[in-house]
């Protein structure tokens, strides 16, 4: 058998009442790999990150780690086993200082790496400021600092360059793509900003209703005459 | 958000020196102590003042609550009169001596506050109010109901023995000697739970407060952390209760009684719960306005009910936070 | 044994005609109202002064009336100013407010305990397969059943009440839909405060008249609201039924327990389910 892949989904399915957020997706991301992960709205993209995460329950299907079956773990566990992630909306802890909130995610990963963490994500001019106080784009890098404490395995991205300047989510992707390759990250990346993902993602899987349309390299994406109609547009 | 948790900083990370200082300023606090009680003469003064220390330590078990968890309890007083009734009723039924007593009963409420934070902890917000409300209330009827063991709606005197742990029992009850031990055990607490609250384990507690499912993503179990503030909350408020049965030497269903969950929740958010220190401060506030209020009128609970209303209105951070707000700006830095 | 299950059944509804207006509350804006018990309280005095003078569907009228207006004005100058904080804001303005309006009914009706009589249509007992049953308590338990199938209907038929339902199911979704939730609060809130006025000046005649009664039954109606889950009006109304049943047997099989029974029943369905029993958000 070959190398196990660092994250796979099979089979996923969940359902609310008659409708299906997802039905039966299979996704099976290479370690290392940066892939991107797009569809219009309600394809089940978040869904999705929710599913592998733990935050959500799937009706069926597994998720494996590395080969290992990780559908029974908490959130808590698939985070110590080394899945990150973050959050669609800011998700940051508003009244603690930077640095406080990253000394607090560093004890659950038991790696003190909180100074490089600042370092690469130009956090550390903000370290004392409470996090309610510095502005979005700092917030999001914070957001994506608490997700990369660690050095994580596995990095689930919901949207990290929402709400950006067109510079600032591509300055964003650039710190992400430089961190993944030295830190051997492997990352899931949903995002709506196609510039941010033709440009940073390995591979890209296009989702549709819940299933996989397409999937492939950024070239061989844009050339998928379904996606670039029904989603991508003529813009790229 | 509420102003009552959330408005400034809280939180930092204490460089060492601030320990120190704070060792220091609670040093001084006690000396201050002991300097009042022997300026003040008038023991009726004495007693009033005596009184509002205990119940400061209720409150700051309510107030630390929640500033941990964010969460408001209506059900302190069971916490606080399971700690009298078991001094009580270990001395009326003899079966221990009085120094056992005293720690069984810090540990019983400690206990029942762990077990019943498993089942509760977890139910947010409003709901938490409701039902610390209901099952503090159950202590109270069956403090009522059990006639036979604490003579129900009557109560009971507490015969102490002469001396507790060496100490004359006669102490405990001179208002001047029992507001420097009980002004010395708050001065204690307020210090300790400081320390709680700048250190890992609290600040873990305020980011899962401010954030449970981040706080979970980030690899954290939160139930437990949760769990032990509740925990550590009624294990202060258990001291407020050991020390009112002491001083007192009488027990009744009083204790156990929600209005006085109610009244030091209230004094817990006029001090402001976001200072370890404010829900004390609100404790002498309410007791002398109380004081004085209850010469010139009947209407005490009327006006407690819109003092509460006004400060949660017009300043949700409470007395306290209002004064190291104007601290701040006229003192502070950055 | 069925007088017994009688009485059971005059207590859970009076329980539930206060504990929905808790109920409506909370499904409309994720709220509780710590002076509603405080409500039930006017109600029962405001009942007991009309009687004398209106008798006793006077005073019914005059409670609901009266009550309207104070939950109108407490939606109005309360509820909806404070909504956009967090809900543990109106907790304790509620709760300053309990402390105000049982002040104020001290000032106004004294702190002796007051006895409503039993209006003189309603007195006397009939006989239930042999046992003697008082008429008042079957009046207590038709009305009960009429607020219940009333309030049912008009949840299910209304538009409000159609909005309310959706609402405690799914409070953000159907906040997009346009309605103009200040009128609709305003209305859900006096109905509520209506419904705890009606049921004090009914159980004015069964129990003792007290400013402080209201904190007595605001902790049991919260038993009710939570055992039965949060927001849900038939959780509440199965909640209401169920522990006045436990009650009154209690009170008849091991009276020095009674009143720790409906507790104990709130921990144990808490440590069941979490949520209530037909619970799913809180």
């Amino acid at each position: 058998m070959a190398e196990s892949h660092a994250i796979e989904g099979s089979k996923l399915t969940r359902q609310f009442g008659g409708f299906f957020a997802l039905k039966g997706v299979d996704l099976a991301v290479k370690r290392g790999e940066i892939r991107g992960l797009i569809g219009p709205n309600g394809a089940g993209k978040s869904t999705l990150i929710d599913v592998l995460s733990g935050r959500a329950e799937h009706r069926s299907g597994t998720v494996r780690m590395f080969g290992t079956d990780i559908s029974a773990m908490t959130a808590q566990q698939r985070r110590h086993a080394g899945l990150a992630r973050s959050f669609q909306r800011t998700n940051i802890f508003p009244d603690l200082t930077v640095i406080d909130q990253l000394d607090i995610a560093s004890r659950a990963a038991e790696m003190p790496n909180i100074d490089e963490i600042m370092a690469e994500l130009n956090l550390t001019a903000l370290a004392f400021r409470r996090a309610a106080n510095i502005s979005y784009g700092d917030q999001r890098r914070l957001d994506l600092a608490l997700a990369l404490i660690g050095r994580p395995k596995i990095l689930l991205l919901d949207e990290p360059a929402a709400g950006l300047s067109i510079g600032e989510s591509l300055e964003l992707a650039h710190i992400l793509k430089d961190l993944a390759a030295r830190w051997g990250v492997t990352v899931l990346l949903v995002e709506h900003d196609m510039e941010v993902v033709f440009s940073i993602c390995d591979r890209i899987t296009v989702l549709h209703l819940g299933a996989i349309l397409a999937e492939g390299t950024p070239d061989q994406i844009r050339g998928v005459p379904e996606v670039v109609t029904a989603y991508l547009g003529s813009s790229v | 958000m509420t102003g009552i948790v959330t408005t400034d900083p809280i939180v930092s990370r204490a460089p060492p020196p601030r320990h120190a200082l704070a060792l220091a300023s609670a040093i001084g606090a006690i000396a201050c102590g002991a300097l009042l009680a022997a300026t003040i003469q008038s023991s009726l003064m004495m007693t009033l003042v005596t009184q509002a220390i205990i119940t400061a330590i209720l409150a700051t078990g309510v107030g630390f609550l929640i500033r941990q968890n964010g969460v408001v309890s209506f059900g302190h007083a069971a916490f606080y009169g399971i700690a009298c009734y078991t001094i009580a009723l270990a001395l009326k039924l003899g079966v221990m001596r009085v120094e056992f007593a005293i720690l069984l009963a810090l540990a019983l409420p400690t206990a029942l506050a762990f077990l019943l934070g498993l089942v509760i902890i977890r139910i947010p917000g409003v709901a938490f109010s409701m039902l610390t409300l209901a099952v503090g209330q159950a202590f109270y009827e069956f403090a009522m109901k059990a006639r036979h063991v604490t003579g129900g709606e009557d109560g009971f005197s507490v015969s102490l023995p002469p001396a507790i742990l060496g100490i004359p029992t006669a102490w405990f009850q001179n208002p001047h000697s029992m507001f420097v031990v009980s002004w010395s055990v708050l001065v204690l607490i307020i210090f300790g739970l400081a320390l709680i609250a700048a250190s890992p384990f609290g600040r873990l507690t305020v980011a899962i407060r401010e954030n449970e499912e981040r706080a979970r993503f980030i690899g954290y179990r939160t139930t437990l952390p949760r769990v032990l503030v509740l925990t550590l909350s009624a294990f202060v408020t258990a001291i407020a209760g050991v020390l009112f049965t002491l001083y007192n030497t009488f027990v009744s269903p009083d204790v156990l009684h929600w209005t006085l969950s109610g009244s030091a929740l209230i004094m817990a958010i006029i001090g402001g719960p976001r200072l370890i220190w404010g829900p004390a401060l609100g404790a002498i506030i309410f007791f002398f306005t109380k004081d004085i209020a209850g010469d010139v009128t009947e209407h005490w609970q009327g006006i407690i009910g819109v003092i509460l209303i006004v400060v949660m209105l017009v300043i949700p951070s409470g007395l306290g936070g209002t004064l190291a707000a104007l601290w701040q700006r006229r003192f502070g830095h950055g | 044994m069925l007088v017994q299950i009688l009485n059971g059944l005059v207590y859970g509804g009076l329980l539930y005609i206060v504990s929905v207006g808790l109920v409506l509350i909370f499904g409309l804006r994720r709220i509780v109202n710590f002076a509603h018990g405080s409500l039930f309280m006017l109600g029962a005095y405001v009942g007991f002064s009309v009687a004398a003078m209106g008798g006793f569907w006077g005073a019914l009228l005059a409670a609901a009336i009266v009550l309207a207006l104070v939950g109108a004005l407490l939606d109005i100058a309360i509820l909806q100013p404070l909504q956009r904080e967090d809900p543990i804001v109106t907790v304790l303005v509620t709760f300053g407010l309990l402390l105000i309006l049982e002040d104020f009914a001290q000032f106004v009706w004294g702190k002796d305990f007051l006895k409503s009589p039993v209006p003189t249509m309603f007195s006397g007992s009939v006989l239930i397969f042999g046992e003697s049953f008082p008429v008042y308590r079957l009046v207590v338990i038709a009305v009960a059943a009429l607020v219940a199938l009333g309030l049912s209907v008009w949840l299910r038929l209304s538009k409000i009440g159609l909005y309310v339902r959706a609402s405690s199911a799914d409070p953000l979704t159907t906040a997009m839909q346009g309605v103009n939730t200040d009128r609709v609060s305003v209305i859900v809130v006096a109905l509520g405060a209506a419904l705890a006025g009606i049921s004090g000046t009914i159980s004015a005649p069964l129990l003792a008249l007290s400013p402080s009664m209201g904190s007595y039954i605001l902790i049991e109606s919260f038993i009710v609201v939570v055992v039965g889950g949060l927001g849900s009006f038939a959780g509440a109304f199965i909640a209401a039924i169920v522990i006045g049943q436990v009650h009154n047997l209690g009170l008849v099989y091991v009276p020095w327990a009674a009143t720790m029974i409906p507790f104990l029943l709130m921990v144990g369905v808490l440590i069941w389910r979490p949520t209530g029993i037909a619970g799913s958000h809180v």
